[in-house]
């Protein structure tokens, strides 16, 4: 009796500690310089969901970006599911990754600036989740990677905690970056308030092996007001850049290479997720033509020196943001987890090639073309 | 909201200790238990400088447990079978790969693979059932580490390869148990290349002072080692989850205060 009494006191005590720590979590939101700030508190539950595991009209498979076709700001509902994939990275080199709705990297968000994201995401790890098949309610991306599964995805298992960083978002990361279990869902809200390209990523430790494992992508904010060029582009790519640090398992398949990984020496240096992916399927324009293109390093621990071979960026903004913008650059360097907004007039009809000039990255596959069809205007 | 997480978290701790004590018969059968030493070792969660955590010697299942053993438990126990578990207890997908609620589908799940897709409120019954309770997590930790390698090169070797594990276990083609080949000199089998495996207090305190960030692992790995990266990993995987998780990784093994008792075989002979 005596012990029962205890433990319902302890209980009582618990639920009163727990209570008075709940209010001082409170926020309030509020606007400084135009942007907003102060999201409500991230919830956690469990959710009998089976459907698409990415779920939002602006997004896309790389290298596509979705037009923006509404005036002003949106309230965004996005679903990215985490879910486990054997892909193909290279020839002859699959792996289990871990992945945002099941490629690597994950799909492109497309917002404007201003906009709200109410975001949505379920750790589907211990659980076989096949995106090869068309499936109703999802979003353009998982039409364009049913179309196009150029990383020959099968469905996996490989049960672990995850968590989403949105560099895009300002928030507080113990709450709304908060891990989740598997079978768990998380629910935030983030304001994109600055414009730019910036990279997601999972923030659970060893953030090293979860974002080389696969789990990394892009949100593209575009400003309010465009970028201040007088122009309109004629087309707009997205190029990721990243690194995988693999080996040899015991079977077919490869693995995480933990010493690889430390020493900073990646197996694969890669563009848009697969080493050959950007020649198999070269991006298209014609002579003449303004091509953007939305360019990040997602590491997670190289940087990239992008350069396009017989090319010269004619505007570069720096992050994305068009306040920060160079002219006439060869080369953009970017750190881990950094971009470029990048204008480039395409010269003539050919081929040009896309690389990181750092060349022993390129060696490892950090290239692709852009094929270029005569001048047409 | 995360104080909020706490307030279910420690409820259902309570809940489960209060589950435990209903299920108190001694299941007949056992695995060996294997004497761990008492001993000390050094933690990757913040120590006292110079002052190891010291374990008291206890006994430990010399595997973890098997298909075929968890249907014995459930056939004593109705009411942790699969369509009778309260859902306090665990997450939907308990035992989601089984046939039915008695019978695992051996063709698929294998007798003797380790139980996976169980809660720790199920694990703790299942343990409690057989006279004995989850380790904790020193317990465990301390017991696992008791590996001899010839020099600091293999043992380095063997942690690499630990974290590569981690990063692809085929939780699909689990391996039976005693069959990854790696041993503790006490003849603990298995706590590493198998799954991983509860413990009672797979959420320490500390955990909610840990942020959990890019530089946690270098934070947590004092020690130096490569086995403290790969134990970091562990830590912070286990201490994500919370009591009604159940996932294809992770099952369990009990530890006991006293010896096994005599089987009841041994008893008929000495009659």
């Amino acid at each position: 009796m005596k012990r029962a009494i205890s433990k319902i006191t302890l209980l009582v005590g618990m639920v009163l500690f727990g209570m008075s720590s709940m209010l001082s979590a409170q926020t309030e939101e509020y606007t400084l310089d135009g942007m907003t700030f102060g999201m409500p508190e991230a919830e956690v539950y469990t959710e009998d969901y089976n459907g698409s595991p990415v779920v939002g009209e602006y997004i896309t498979q790389l290298p596509n970006l979705a037009p923006l076709d509404y005036e002003g700001n949106k309230h965004h509902e996005v679903r990215i599911d985490i879910i486990v994939q054997e892909i193909e990275v290279a020839e002859g080199v699959r792996y289990q990754a871990w992945t945002f709705g099941g490629t690597v990297p994950g799909p492109v968000l497309h917002v404007k600036e201003g906009d709200r994201i109410t975001f949505v995401m379920k750790n589907r790890s211990d659980e076989e989740v096949t995106i090869t098949e068309p499936n109703k309610g999802g979003s353009p991306f998982m039409q364009q990677v049913a179309n196009n599964t150029y990383q020959k995805n099968k469905s996996a298992i490989m049960p672990m905690p995850h968590s989403m960083d949105f560099h895009a978002g300002t928030v507080a990361k113990d709450d709304k970056w908060r891990t989740i279990g598997p079978g768990e869902t998380i629910k935030f809200d983030w304001i994109a308030n600055y414009a730019g390209s910036y990279i997601y990523h999972c923030g659970t430790p060893s953030v090293l092996m979860h974002t080389a494992m696969g789990q990394h992508g892009v949100v593209v904010v575009s400003p309010k007001d465009g970028y201040d060029t007088g122009y309109e582009v004629d087309r707009e790519y997205v190029v990721v850049q990243s690194e995988y640090y693999l080996t040899k398992g015991p079977g077919e398949l490869y693995q995480y290479d933990f010493e690889a990984a430390s020493a900073n020496n990646p197996s694969h240096v890669v563009f848009n997720g697969h080493q050959t992916i950007l020649h198999d399927q070269p991006l298209k324009a014609n002579a003449g033509e303004r091509v953007r293109f939305h360019v990040s390093n997602n590491g997670p621990s190289g940087t990239s020196s992008f350069h396009v071979i017989g090319g010269i960026f004619d505007r570069v903004w720096l992050e994305g943001h068009p306040f920060n913008e160079m002219r006439g650059m060869q080369t953009v360097l970017l750190g881990a987890s950094s971009s470029a907004t990048i204008d480039m007039i395409v010269p003539e009809e050919g081929k040009y090639i896309l690389i990181d000039h750092e060349f022993v990255d390129a060696e490892k596959g950090a290239t692709g073309t852009l094929k270029a069809g005569p001048r047409k205007k | 909201m995360r104080s909020l997480y706490n307030i279910s978290l420690y409820s259902m701790l309570l809940l489960g200790m209060i589950a435990v004590e209903l299920s108190e018969t001694v299941n007949a059968q056992q695995t060996p238990r294997k004497l761990v030493p008492a001993g000390s070792y050094h933690s990757v969660l913040p120590e006292v400088v110079g002052e190891p955590v010291q374990v008291d010697s206890f006994y430990m299942d010399e595997t973890v447990v098997t298909n075929e053993q968890y249907v014995k438990f459930l056939e004593e126990h109705p009411e942790w079978r699969r369509s009778e578990i309260p859902p306090v207890f665990t997450n939907d997908g308990y035992l989601r790969e089984w046939d039915s609620d008695l019978n695992p589908g051996y063709e698929n799940l294998g007798m003797n693979r380790p139980v996976t897709r169980v809660s720790w409120f199920a694990a703790n019954a299942y343990c409690a059932a057989q006279g004995g309770r989850l380790p904790t997590l020193n317990e465990w930790e301390y017991s696992a580490q008791l590996l001899e390698f010839a020099n600091e090169a293999e043992a380095n070797k063997f942690s690499s390869k630990l974290i590569s594990w981690y990063s692809g276990i085929d939780v699909n083609n689990l391996p039976e148990v005693g069959s990854t080949q790696i041993e503790t000199t006490a003849g603990v089998k298995d706590q590493f290349g198998l799954i991983m495996e509860w413990v009672d207090d797979f959420k320490p305190i500390i955990a909610d002072e840990l942020s959990l960030d890019c530089g946690t692992v270098g934070r947590m790995q004092t020690l130096g080692s490569v086995y403290s990266y790969a134990a970091s990993i562990r830590y912070i995987t286990r201490m994500s989850f919370n009591a009604k998780i159940t996932t294809g990784m992770v099952g369990f093994r009990c530890a006991f205060d006293q010896p096994a008792p005599a089987s009841q075989n041994t008893q008929v002979e000495t009659l």
